[in-house]
């Protein structure tokens, strides 16, 4: 199926109700980030340039049934709390760099959904799934109703930190974050690359941090890289954010052998790596796929391997990743469709 | 310490030393920094002019200005207390850039705050020399709702903006100049572990 032409667009929450839920088609073409039975952290850098029709990796960035009812979270997000969205002033220009990218990336990939017409500095902007059109002078900010990278930042899935580069280090000096894995833009703006990164155990070790830094400061525009991460959410809430834990703090501790499998959902961050033309800063997406441990188990490999992984966890991750309440529960969940046999390497879910 | 890891956002601070290839020096202090002043100028001056700005804090017991005086024969300006030293420094910062080494002493909270005076002009951190002086006091950023909380001495933390009690983190944000506090009972609402007087 071509999901550029045949986008439905499913009205569903990510709060209260929960009715969020996936397609099946939408679970076949799920992240699954685990190729092999042990997961550990690792410099896992890879191109970001096209990938299977169909797949997740295909466009710069993915545009999915859950599209209309996302923004429309983040909307609810940014209403409650506008320090979500930060833009320090020395970064204009990575403002327009990101209308740019977020433009031309989604007219171009799905022109059935978006349209983007330019005459010179002139652009007219439609985005038919949640009825904009907007007329602006490129590079003039007061032709647009808000900051230009708010206004592409609500209409794009996932969250984007905006990294300046100087003095051979990454700052995350703009970002629109509203789907977050437990972390605070407003409090991390202005941050290094190892000072946000200060929270996360065992990678600085292993000289993931080092690797991972010296590569991205050479990262070279039209070559674009993506990595996948990984954690667990209860519900299927794409608002984990420290600013909310005490609204979805008290779901942790609700998870029960009953209600596990419908209630934790494994969160697979896609997470890519562009750099920006005119400011020479990086555009950094993290983009939230949830699917909750019985959809991921609708496929036995992937049950059996989501069941191997959490078992053999390092602790340390798991604590950091706050999976200590439930992580068990979900390994007895899947105990029964796990029947130990060989899986071959590989992510597919069949 | 932080689930037994070290959480590498936290600032690490030295002892002031006068550092060579400067055009000029730049010493900014306030209270218990003035025990680390004195110690700077028992070392071997450079010859290059310096500038010191000093407030005693007023509620301590100690103050320092007056030996301060006694050593520092030229470049001093004794101000009323830390805010007025940031006020003379941003008056005079413009006047002294190229080439200048600082320096700055005195507790957290006013060693960051002097450093986003010096970034506006476009000082990195890691070119400013820092003692942290006195007492291990922290500020406290509730992620909550926004507030921060001066001078926590305590693992727990009651947020003075919404009531929370929160978990003082080792996670450490130089632009804000403080901690991150966490609710510490949002799972179990009640459930507060007994504040330990850690930072004194
Ligand atoms: C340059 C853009 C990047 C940004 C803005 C970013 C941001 C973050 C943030 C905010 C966290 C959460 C830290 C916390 O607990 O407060 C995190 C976690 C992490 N980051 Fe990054 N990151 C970036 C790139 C990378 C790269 C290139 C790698 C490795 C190759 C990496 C590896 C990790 C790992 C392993 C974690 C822990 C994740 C987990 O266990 O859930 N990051 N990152």
């Amino acid at each position: 199926m071509n999901m550029a032409k045949n986008l439905a667009f499913k009205q569903e929450t990510f709060r209260d109700d929960y009715t969020y839920s996936n397609s099946a088609e939408a679970i076949r073409r799920f992240p699954f980030p685990f190729a092999e039975d042990e997961y550990m952290y690792s410099v896992n850098i890879e191109q970001h340039n096209g990938g299977a029709p169909g797949s997740v990796f295909e466009h710069a960035i993915d545009v999915d049934e859950h599209y209309v009812a996302e923004c429309a979270d983040r909307a609810l997000v940014l209403e409650d709390d506008p320090l979500r969205y930060i833009a320090l002033p020395h970064m204009m220009d990575a403002q327009w760099d990101m209308v740019e990218l977020v433009m031309d990336s989604l007219s171009t990939d799905y022109p059935e959904q978006f349209k983007l017409t330019k005459d010179g500095d002139n652009w007219h902007w439609i985005n038919k799934p949640l009825g904009i059109d907007q007329k602006f002078v490129f590079g003039d900010e007061s032709t647009l109703p808000m900051q230009p990278f708010e206004f592409v930042g609500r209409q794009v899935q996932g969250d984007w930190i905006i990294l300046d580069q100087r003095d051979d280090d990454l700052f995350a000096d703009m970002g629109i974050v509203t789907s977050q894995a437990d972390w605070s833009m407003a409090f991390d703006a202005g941050m290094s690359f190892k000072e946000w990164h200060g929270p996360v155990p065992q990678a600085n070790e292993l000289g993931i941090f080092d690797r991972a830094l010296k590569y991205l400061l050479h990262l070279q525009y039209g070559s674009p890289v993506r990595r996948l991460n990984w954690t667990m959410t209860v519900n299927p809430r794409l608002d984990t954010s420290p600013e909310n834990y005490p609204l979805w703090g008290p779901d942790n501790v609700s998870v029960t052998p009953e209600n596990v499998g419908d209630k934790v959902h494994l969160r697979v961050e896609l997470q890519a790596l562009f750099r920006l033309p005119r400011s020479n800063a990086i555009a950094f997406s993290v983009r939230g796929y949830l699917a909750s441990v019985n959809e991921l188990a609708t496929y036995p490999r992937w049950a059996k391997r989501l069941r191997r992984v959490l078992t053999n966890l390092h602790p340390d991750l798991s604590e950091y990743k706050g999976l200590d309440f439930y992580r068990q529960m979900v390994i007895d969940h899947l105990a029964p469709m796990d029947d130990g046999t060989e899986l071959e390497l590989g992510t597919h879910p069949e | 310490m932080e689930r037994g890891y070290w959480i590498r956002s936290k600032p690490l601070y030295d002892s002031l030393v006068w550092k060579q290839h400067a055009t000029g020096h730049v010493v900014i202090a306030e209270g218990e920094g003035g025990i680390a002043v004195l110690k700077l100028f028992q070392q071997m001056c450079p010859r290059e002019p310096i500038k010191l700005l000093f407030a005693d804090d007023t509620s301590a017991t100690k103050k320092y200005a007056d030996i301060i005086t006694k050593l520092v024969p030229e470049g001093l300006q004794v101000c009323e207390s830390g805010e007025a030293v940031l006020a003379a420094l941003r008056e005079q910062l413009p006047d002294c850039l190229m080439g200048t080494q600082f320096y700055v002493a005195g507790s957290e909270a006013f060693i960051w705050a002097v450093i986003e005076e010096l970034k506006v002009y476009g000082v990195q951190d890691r070119n400013v020399e820092k003692e942290l002086s006195g007492t291990l006091a922290r500020s406290v950023y509730c992620v909550h709702c926004k507030t921060t909380d001066k001078d926590v001495h305590h693992s727990i933390h009651q947020c003075s903006g919404c009531g929370r009690h929160l978990f003082v983190r080792d996670h450490f944000s130089r632009r804000l100049g403080a901690y991150m506090g966490v609710m510490v009972d949002a799972e179990e609402p009640g459930n507060i572990p007994a504040a330990e007087e850690i930072y004194p």
